[in-house]
């Protein structure tokens, strides 16, 4: 008894003792190191990203910190999720510079989350040429500027070119009707048995994000304003639960749905790469992090606008994208660092013809993809001669294969996600979506109306709109 | 923080392991006397040697004790060995027919990219030993410092200490979570805030009321004679704790230890909400923690590979000290929580 | 000399008066100060604050008062989800009850007759303990509950001809399925209870039972049950605290759904916390819910404590 009391004594003390060599304490940065430079931490990639990823970002660094030599720039990994980015926000442990979405840029920037970067930005070259409605994300209430939006998208459909071919289809002529991509889904799943063949996420504030996504297609909305600023939540409609029908469908009488209903963002692009699903909805640049994250090839990869029924006046590609924006615990030495950083990673290439090109050669360098479709930040002309100078640079095939995105985009109606307590709606249709797919007969209308009930509360007792009489 | 209540009274610690003492019930006598009787080969259970001859016993007896040992290499091992051989699959196989053992060749591909630099498993394993072992010293300290001076010193106050530490020991480790983790992003007296530094994985791990009022109790039972010789011999609190009860505490020692190291590896809400990574997660997170965060960004093939190499090792210990794990109620009995 | 016989005295185990010997004042002080330290500023002072908490409105940046003070707590009774977590924990607990109480005292009174290989029965039941929780329950969502026809669990159904089950993709029996994951994870740690508490049966017992003529099924009724019932007490205890925290699973497996049936209690009060976007983190209403909960498991671990108390003196 004894002994073998020792033995576990002396093995716990030898670990201990090991580790000791080991450890590893996070230092934080004050801002400023031994040599006087400016310390910056920015968002890198995901968790995960590939080594290829982070090479061609390491390059970038380098090149940065080579034209701003009292910068230094150390990357981050960071990935937002709604669910951790208030803890981390409150805990400090955020990096100097990140991206937030669409949703939460302004009331980040309205409650003083995020530093106010107004002066850095008014400097820089394009200051004044962003798409109004663009940058309008980036504002607080009192017109203050608190980063620059970045690869805004619109939603498209992604697809496995491989399994079109094997199911008979065009991989060239993807669908352009919410009935076309149903009798798709169909013909995929029944040539190839436990495939997806169209899927949603559900998951994680995603699945009402394309539950709202599919709405906008077919005409209608979530939240209404009213002339006088009041917001109403609207998800109790038929359009939505016209779109909720069309998934049951797909599910219970198409069996083309596949058999995993709980899928978030990562899970989705998971089971995409995996060969799971052969069709899904998705932001239009997607590929960018199923090349870094999924082991997606681009020459398999086909994206197209998401379906909008062209009979509805209101019907619309629902877009959004991402703010870079700064840390409000930055010093003033590390707020002027995050913004060249910004201007550097985020603005430049859109503008500058060898700061587009210095990136899209990083990014071939480390074989990421080069020419992912997004929306314009600025007007189309900026965008289409951005799109030009990378052009030599894109990643074989996928100009070709992202084309029935990019031709048809700009022919659609554009519209914002809704902006009151966004994530929050989202967060709620959640489980309708899961509910329509892991039920046969649940009670769709109940469960919309309990949504209405629970977000206008939340809208209500926001004081802008408790002002409102 | 951790959520793993021990099945063992603070009082039974001393059974059988206190050196030298008398043992001081019946109940303990009897057990005593029935260990001593086990070890000299006179085994029994429910069932009689005279039963065990009877046909109508063993055979149905010896087939149930078949169908038991093949349901348990079922539960028990077959997923294990299952990880394990995913571990060296290549991802489609996996997915497309997980059951079949290497269809198309075994491969190594999985186990390289483990140890590569998008996941470095190893060293968020060794932030996981840090960790524990962290949180170990921490529990040490505390619990034998403060078990010494409320059960030898015993101050005028120990008292109304001893009373509000017990009293911690009904109020499960939950209801402290958002106060706690309020008071880790801005601790009392200190500057910056603890998260994501080991101290906020270590030092609420010390706040054990379990461990305390365990050290208590064996302290409690130890044999005042030498403590009465040690004075005499002009020692004073600091020698005799280090000299005198400190050597003697090897067995209670041990069950903190043991306890200490399981719960900490096995933690995952608190860990996981003060540990969110930073700007270096590698030299912070432990597996519990990393596991999930890379599991939707990772190809399944080297995420199941790194499972397997956070199965292996611990099951590797497990075995080796299988003995300390399976002895006694407490050891290692944990229960889920 | 004197005062080494009154130290002694006062260090007799059945406690004499304390009294205070102001030469140790210091050394008292000093070797409590870690444990006054940690303890301050890791339990009683946070147990002081969650009490401030549940009462006040914050998210992190900006904190007032509640008004009306109770609000968090009228709060979580007015939300619905809250009461679904309330019948998800208490489903998750009952099944847990029926797949895992009665489970491993099965098991461990057929081990405990084992004669050969003994130690290898133990070894085979603990092996799922040693596993890491987050380790199961990634292995179990990512690969064996995959309700597709290649899922493992499906695959294996199939041989029987069973059609491919759901899992966790159904509201019916998304829970089921943690239940079973999380008995497979922590049942081998309450097998290992019960074989320590059956070698701890006197065999004198047994020889009394037989003289009085006892076949099996009477010593199992009459001698090693009774000899069980305080530790199937204090497991009883343990599994009701443990199930009624449950957290992982949910969070790691199911995120709570499907359509929240598989959120519990804890998962709510994580969420009410640090799931809220839009800046409204609710520290106050999961407070709130926390202290709830508390107050309940208070009880079962007051029993608890009795229980191994009574258990260890009898």
């Amino acid at each position: 008894m004894k002994s073998r009391r020792k033995a576990v004594w002396l093995a716990v003390a030898g670990v201990a003792a090991a580790s000791v060599a080991l450890s590893g304490c996070s230092g934080s940065s004050g801002g400023t190191d031994a040599n006087g430079k400016t310390e910056i931490v920015v968002a890198s990639l995901q968790p995960g990203a590939s080594a290829a990823a982070l090479a061609a970002f390491n390059t970038q660094v380098k090149t940065f910190e080579k034209k701003n030599p009292d910068i230094d720039v150390k990357g981050e990994e960071y990935n937002w999720t709604g669910t951790t980015f208030a803890a981390e926000l409150a805990g400090g442990t955020l990096p100097d510079e990140f991206g937030v979405p669409f949703t939460d840029s302004k009331t980040l920037a309205n409650n003083g989350q995020l530093a106010d970067l107004t002066k850095y930005i008014n400097k820089f070259s394009y200051a004044d040429k962003f798409n109004k409605n663009v940058i309008d994300v980036a504002k607080d209430s009192k017109g203050h500027l608190y980063g620059i939006p970045f690869s805004p998208y619109a939603m498209a459909i992604s697809y496995n070119r491989a399994d079109f071919t094997k199911a008979g289809l065009d991989p060239n002529k993807p669908p352009t009707s919410w009935d076309e991509v149903e009798t798709d889904a169909i013909a995929i799943s029944k040539a190839l048995p436990g495939v997806a063949g169209y899927m949603q996420m559900t998951s994680g504030n995603t699945g009402g994000w394309e539950l709202t996504s599919a709405t906008y297609s077919r005409g209608g909305r979530m939240e209404s304003t009213a002339s006088n600023g009041k917001v109403t939540v609207n998800a109790d409609n038929d359009v939505t639960k016209a779109a909720l029908a069309y998934l049951a469908k797909l599910r219970w009488t198409d069996n083309a749905a596949g058999s995993n209903f709980l899928l978030d963002w990562n899970g989705i692009n998971a089971a995409f790469g995996s060969g799971k699903v052969a069709m899904y909805m998705s932001g239009s640049d997607v590929i960018t992090s199923l090349v870094q994250n999924d082991k997606v090839d681009p020459a398999n990869y086909g994206v197209t606008v998401i379906p909008v029924d062209t009979s509805a006046a209101d019907a619309g590609v629902l877009s959004g994208g991402t703010v870079a924006v700064a840390n409000a615990k930055d010093t003033p030495a590390q707020l002027a660092a995050v913004a060249k950083w910004i201007d550097f990673y985020y603005g430049q290439p859109q503008v500058d013809k060898d700061a587009a090109v210095t990136q899209a050669k990083a990014l071939q360098a480390s074989n990421q993809v080069v020419g992912a479709p997004s929306l314009p930040i600025f007007d189309k002309a900026t965008y289409d001669q951005s799109r030009e100078w990378i052009k030599p640079y894109a990643t074989p095939g996928l100009l070709d294969n992202v084309a029935p995105f990019t031709s048809n985009i700009f022919a659609q109606n554009i519209v914002p996600e809704p902006n009151k307590h966004t994530q929050d709606l989202y967060g709620a249709l959640d489980s309708v979506v899961q509910a329509v797919l892991t039920q046969k007969n649940p009670d769709v209308d109940a469960l919309l109306k309990a949504v209405d009930v629970k977000i206008q509360a939340l809208i209500d007792a926001d004081p802008d709109q408790a002002a409102i009489k | 923080m951790s959520t793993t209540t021990p099945v063992i009274s603070p009082d039974d610690v001393v059974l059988g392991q206190k050196p030298g003492a008398p043992a001081t019930s019946p109940a303990r006598a009897r057990r005593a006397k029935s260990r001593a009787s086990r070890e000299a080969g006179d085994d029994r259970g429910i069932v009689s040697n005279t039963d065990w001859r009877r046909r109508g016993v063993r055979f149905p007896l010896a087939t149930a004790h078949l169908v038991l040992l093949v349901l348990l290499v079922i539960a028990g091992l077959l997923p294990i060995l299952w990880l394990m051989k995913a571990a060296f699959t290549p991802t489609q196989d996996t997915l497309t027919q997980p059951l079949a053992i290497f269809p198309h060749g075994a491969t190594l591909t999985n186990i390289a990219q483990a140890f590569g630099v998008n996941i470095k498993i190893q060293d968020y394993f060794f932030n996981t030993i840090w960790v524990a072992a962290g949180a170990w010293a921490v529990q040490i300290v505390v619990s034998t410092t403060g078990g010494y001076a409320l059960s030898v010193l015993r101050p005028k106050y120990g008292k109304i200490v001893t009373g509000m530490v017990i009293a911690t020991l009904f109020l499960p480790a939950i209801v402290l979570l958002i106060p706690l983790y309020l008071t880790i992003l801005h601790p009392l007296g200190f500057g910056g805030s603890l998260l994501n530094t080991f101290w906020a994985v270590w030092l609420p791990s010390g706040a054990s009321a379990f461990n305390v009022v365990l050290v208590m109790r064996f302290f409690d039972g130890l044999p005042r004679e030498i403590f009465e010789a040690a004075e005499t011999d002009g020692a004073g609190p600091f020698r005799l704790f280090w000299s005198i009860v400190l050597p003697m505490s090897k067995p209670v020692i041990g069950v903190v230890t043991v306890f200490a190291i399981i719960n900490t590896w096995k933690d995952f809400l608190w860990p996981n909400l003060v540990l969110p990574g930073g700007s270096d997660p590698a030299s912070i997170q432990p597996l519990s923690v990393r596991l999930p965060a890379i599991q939707g960004t990772t190809e399944l093939g080297p995420f199941l590979a790194s499972l397997a190499i956070a199965t292996l090792i611990p099951i590797i210990l497990f075995l080796v000290f299988q003995r300390t794990f399976l002895s006694g109620g407490g050891f290692g009995g944990a229960v889920k929580g | 000399m004197t005062t080494s016989t009154r130290s002694v005295q006062r260090v007799r185990p059945r406690g004499t008066p304390i009294t205070w010997v102001r030469r140790g004042g210091l050394a008292n002080l000093l070797f409590l100060l870690p444990l006054l330290i940690i303890f301050g500023m890791f339990s009683w002072w946070p147990i002081i604050d969650s009490f401030v908490i549940s009462l006040q409105h914050t998210n992190f940046i900006v904190t007032n008062w509640a008004d009306p003070l109770w609000s968090n707590f009228t709060f979580v009774f007015n939300d619905p989800t809250f009461w679904v977590a309330v019948r998800n924990t208490g489903y998750f607990a009952i099944l847990a009850l029926i797949f895992g109480y009665p489970l491993p005292i099965v098991l461990a009174v057929l081990m405990s007759e084992v004669k050969r290989f003994k130690g290898l029965f133990s070894v085979l039941a603990y092996l799922p303990v040693v596993v890491l929780p987050v380790v199961s329950a990634e292995l179990w969502k990512t690969v064996f509950f995959d309700a597709g026809n290649s899922g493992v669990f499906n695959i294996i159904l199939s041989w029987f001809g069973i059609p491919a089950q759901p899992w966790i993709q159904n509201v019916g029996s998304a829970m089921p399925s943690l239940v079973l994951e999380a008995t497979w994870a922590s049942a081998g740690g309450t097998i290992i209870i019960y074989l320590a508490a059956l070698t701890n049966v006197p065999p004198e017992l047994y020889d009394a039972a037989e003289v009085d003529g006892a076949g099996i099924w009477k010593k199992l009724w009459h001698v090693t049950l009774p000899q069980l019932r305080g530790i199937m007490l204090i497991t009883f205890i343990l599994q009701i605290i443990g199930t009624s925290q449950v957290f992982l699973e949910p969070y790691l497996i199911t995120q709570g759904g499907p359509v929240q049936s598989t959120t519990t209690i804890m998962l709510l009060i994580f969420q009410y916390a640090f799931q809220s976007t839009d800046g409204g983190n609710n520290l106050g209403g999961a407070t709130a819910l926390s202290l709830l909960l508390a107050a309940v498991l208070a009880i079962f671990s007051a029993i608890y404590f009795r229980a191994t108390r009574s258990w260890s003196q009898n």
